[in-house]
């Protein structure tokens, strides 16, 4: 990029902040945890930079291309982290969280940065749509890392395992907590994307929802999992505590590889990944479809014919 | 400077002799005081604790610091023990190894169990004390200052006080805080009304634990320990109710047979609990729960030997932490020393100076009068060359005796100096 910030800079200061807190397991000198959270601001710092840059030079970012929205996922997850760092110094958290942030970082160089060529809708709309399932995706992930964290701690307790020093995780109570909002979360925030996302598409010519297209068949098998989860978790005591939420939250994250997967696909409604190297002529036909760009950009490269375009 | 330490410790006393020698709250001040009469020119310091009584004496000059064997003496007198009776067992130190003595103590290290945190807080109420009663000068004050210094080095550049090594503060920090983010809203129960789960109680109620109710076969012994730690006594027939209701249960009653059997809590506990987290410690011998309870989902049974293991743990990786400790003591106790060899030169030092510095000036003022015309810049010059020639006469003998110090007592040096530079008066 023109700024000289790339992907580079915020992918290697998120692993360093994971180098150092793998470190830990051996050793924790006094600086560590000031490293740590250092490596992660400069990691957020960058990645900002980052996605302003694209914001500011690309009409359909932040979030309307899978390296954006990736991205974007990456980045509340690196914002979360850090609070976290400070509240549970002494925990390993970042062992956990890091490398799903990082993996999500590793899937947005692959993914495609056209925009996504869904259908002609208001640019706040799509907006909603992407947001909600973004910050839904945040959610499920939280939930998956906390409940990995939950079922380790809640196995070494009860194997009677000694205090470890260095791998220390925080409270079943907190880990449960964190569990039961993100699945809450969760639910309601794929819902409001999910449902943004099929009255938008009622909204426009076509007037009809794709319901046999992959990503909306899996993100509708996703969203029924999480509000049947949460509903049996309001309604089944036993399910609001320990390893149950735990156990629900990790089959939200299955649901979310799935959905995730058939989004890379390039024969969906949402098109998706072809690589980095697509044409330029895909691109003004992506740009020409997009939902998300501002209404300017998109009247001004719109040509006559594009009203009646699906 | 001169040390002395007299006293004995849980290491070569036995519990009878050191309960004869101890000192309680009200004796200490009356023990300070006699002794001072006694010895009018030495700064004394007692500590003393469960396993240890130790009198620290100290003073600038060998005349002001009492021999070892009247402060054993004095020690001994103070509760008419006769010497006899505690022969081979008090153990007395001197110059450097009092020092390293009493930093190893400091420092927790020759505790009964090493790493313990009150023995630093003890020293440090023993000096202060002192200090109040006027029993301890700079002597003490430098001695007991760099103990703790020591001891804080020791606690922040080694982990050996990181591993907790007794039953309910392990139980506590170590399990119960892997379970709770916090206490003061979670419903402790007690069965029994035994020492342990008196310990544990302050424990927990360090740990925030406000909601505590005791039940006991006893309700007088329930009533009894409910009062002393801000908690609720509840009868014997409340007992399911209560285990349902609780987040912590802390067992310590004396019965031959399981208080809890698995069939009793599946049938009057766990369905009503929804498998709400249940952290047990079942401290009784034997167990008060049956184990099978601990298969049960949400629930987390620890006996004592579940504890005892995880302490032993503790205990083992706190002696690797050993050699760094004492590292540490050995590194303080010579700076210590070597301060005080350099202190105990100053008076020469400041002598050889002043020899040098009486004739400079006298020799200015004299060149100054036969020179009347000298300007007030050239006055100046002459003046900063006699500061130098004076520095650089006196560098040599004054890095001598630093480099000296560091090995010992540098009195021959000392001594012929004095006598190079007539410096006796």
């Amino acid at each position: 990029m023109d700024s000289g910030v790339n992907m580079l800079c915020f992918t290697a200061s998120f692993a360093v902040a994971l180098a150092l807190e793998i470190a830990g397991l051996w050793t924790r000198p006094r600086w560590r945890r000031l490293a740590v959270v250092f490596a992660a601001v400069a990691g957020i710092v960058a990645h900002t930079w980052y996605l302003g840059v694209r914001a500011g030079t690309s009409p359909w970012a932040p979030l309307s291309s899978p390296h954006d929205w990736y991205l974007a996922a990456a980045w509340a997850l690196a914002v979360i982290y850090v609070p976290v760092v400070l509240y549970q110094p002494r925990t390993a958290t970042g062992i956990f969280l890091l490398p799903v942030m990082l993996a999500l970082i590793g899937v947005a160089y692959g993914a495609s940065r056209d925009p996504i060529p869904t259908f002609a809708a208001p640019r706040f709309w799509g907006m909603v749509h992407g947001v909600f399932l973004m910050l839904g995706t945040v959610a499920v992930l939280l939930g998956f890392v906390a409940g990995v964290m939950y079922l380790i701690q809640s196995y070494r307790l009860k194997s009677k395992a000694p205090l470890s020093q260095t791998l220390r995780l925080p409270s079943l109570e907190w880990l449960e907590r964190v569990n039961t909002r993100s699945l809450g979360a969760a639910a309601v925030l794929v819902a409001v994307g999910f449902f943004t996302g099929i009255l938008t598409r009622l909204a426009t010519v076509e007037g009809e929802v794709p319901w046999t297209d992959p990503v909306v068949l899996s993100l509708s098998g996703m969203l029924s999992w999480l509000v049947g989860a949460e509903a049996f978790r309001l309604a089944y005591p036993a399910a609001r505590r320990g390893r149950k939420v735990a156990y629900l939250t990790l089959a939200g994250f299955v649901f979310l590889v799935f959905t995730l997967a058939t989004f890379a696909r390039h024969d969906t409604v949402h098109g998706g990944s072809e690589g980095r190297g697509a044409r330029s002529e895909e691109k003004s036909e992506a740009a020409r479809l997009l939902p998300f760009a501002p209404r300017s950009s998109l009247l001004a490269s719109r040509p006559p014919s594009a009203e009646a375009a699906p | 400077m001169n040390l002395r330490m007299v006293g004995c410790t849980h290491r070569a006393t036995g519990v009878d002799v050191r309960q004869q020698l101890a000192f309680g709250e009200n004796q200490v001040g009356d023990a300070l005081d006699r002794w001072r009469e006694r010895f009018p020119q030495a700064e004394l310091v007692l500590l003393s604790t469960c396993n240890r009584v130790e009198l620290y004496a100290g003073g600038p000059s060998e005349s002001a610091c009492p021999a070892s064997d009247d402060l054993v003496d004095a020690l001994l007198g103070y509760h008419r023990v006769p010497a006899e009776r505690v022969a081979g067992q008090v153990m007395t130190l001197a110059q450097r190894e009092a020092v390293a003595h009493l930093y190893r103590v400091a420092a927790s290290l020759d505790s009964m169990v090493v790493g313990e945190p009150q023995i630093l807080a003890q020293v440090k109420q023993a000096y202060q004390r002192a200090a109040e009663l006027g029993s301890a000068g700079p002597v003490m004050h430098e001695l007991f200052q760099s103990a703790l210094r020591a001891a804080r080095r020791v606690h922040h550049e080694t982990e050996l006080h990181k591993h907790r090594v007794s039953i309910p503060s392990v139980a506590i920090a170590d399990f119960a805080s892997r379970v709770f983010e916090r206490f003061d809203d979670k419903h402790v129960l007690v069965l029994g009304a035994g020492k342990m789960a008196d310990e544990t109680l302050r424990y927990l109620r360090d740990a925030g634990a406000r909601r505590i109710f005791v039940v006991n076969r006893s309700e007088e012994r329930a009533r009894q320990l409910a009062a002393s730690c801000g908690g609720k006594a509840v009868p014997w027939s409340d007992l399911w109710r209560q285990l349902v209701a609780a987040d912590l249960v802390v067992s310590t009653t004396a019965a031959d047979q399981p208080v809890v059997t698995a069939a009793a809590f599946d049938e009057h506990v766990a369905p009503h609990r929804q498998q709400r987290p249940l952290f047990i410690l079942d401290l009784a011998v034997p167990r008060d729960f049956e184990p099978a309870i601990g298969e049960r989902l949400s629930v987390y049974l620890y006996s004592l030997d579940d504890l005892a293991a995880a302490c032993e743990l503790n205990r083992q990786s706190r002696v690797r932490e050993l050699p760094a400790a004492e590292r540490i003591v050995l590194a303080e106790t010579d700076a210590f020393i070597a301060d005080a060899h350099r202190r105990a030169a100053a008076p020469v030092i400041t002598g050889l100076r002043r020899n040098l510095e009486e004739p400079k000036l006298a020799e200015l003022e004299r060149l100054f009068k036969k020179l009347p015309d000298l300007d007030e810049r050239a006055k100046s010059e002459i003046t900063q060359f006699a500061d130098r020639l004076v520095n650089k006469l006196l560098h040599p003998p004054l890095e001598s005796l630093r480099d000296a110090s560091l090995e010992g007592p540098p009195q021959g040096l000392l001594d012929a100096l004095k006598r190079l530079f007539r410096l006796e008066d």
